[in-house]
């Protein structure tokens, strides 16, 4: 299938489009947490994979080439968003996770401005590591840098994150 | 910084519809335009045999 796709098979591509569609979309979601951006940006990476075909060693893994594209477009949407941008699910958390009424208006808000006000690379190593709680190999397989490289992210992260939100009581 | 907080606030990551349609379209797309230096060149070889007619059964000849 992969010897296909990088050969230029239109069904090849449609086959794994289809496979690999939902796990980049989270993957972008994950980091934008934007439903309209995350599907154009999910499209977008396919088109970039699509173009770039040639490239491809189709003995590597395709999912975590489609993550390496995705990453950075992502990174890329947000530093075009900006810390406005920055959004929590609204009323509607993850539906696996149980809702807590503590999290709402003010401090919500100041959460997300605290999170969107972080620079790019910060604002998806937090979100990923975080909130999303996506292991740190992971993130870092996707962001392209080390493991130790995503702890750093994370730790800067946390200590603007902490200045920025010690006025919410942490009970 | 409460960290039992941040782990509720997580996105909701399932797709919700096919993607396939969007991308068709842009492939469908990329097909039909024609890049502008093949305009360019189009129009370079209109010029040459508005300014040289007689160069066109030359053309013609070796094509």
């Amino acid at each position: 299938m992969l010897d296909r796709f990088a050969a230029g098979d239109l069904v090849a591509f449609e086959a794994l489009f289809r496979e690999y569609q939902g796990p980049v979309y989270g993957w972008i979601m994950r980091i934008v947490r934007d439903r309209g951006a995350a599907e154009d940006l999910t499209v977008e990476t396919f088109w970039r994979a699509w173009n770039a075909r040639a490239r491809f060693d189709p003995t590597r893994s395709f999912g975590a080439w489609l993550r390496r594209i995705a990453s950075n477009l992502a990174l890329n949407h947000l530093k075009r968003r900006g810390a406005a941008g920055f959004s929590l699910p609204d009323g509607g958390m993850n539906a696996t996770a149980p809702q807590n009424p503590a999290i709402e208006g003010e401090t919500r808000a100041a959460i997300a401005r605290a999170f969107g006000e972080l620079p790019p690379k910060l604002q998806a190593a937090a979100t990923l590591a975080l909130i999303e709680e996506q292991p740190y190999s992971e993130i870092a397989a996707g962001l392209g840098i080390s493991v130790n490289g995503v702890k750093s992210r994370v730790f800067r992260a946390v200590r603007i994150l902490r200045k920025k939100l010690e006025w919410i009581r942490t009970d | 910084m409460d960290t039992n907080r941040l782990k509720q606030l997580r996105a909701d990551t399932d797709l919700k519809r096919d993607l396939w349609p969007d991308m068709r379209r842009r492939l469908d797309a990329r097909t039909v335009r024609v890049p502008l230096l093949d305009w360019a060149l189009a129009a370079a070889v209109v010029a040459w045999a508005v300014i040289f007619p007689e160069s066109l059964l030359a053309l013609l000849y070796h094509l």
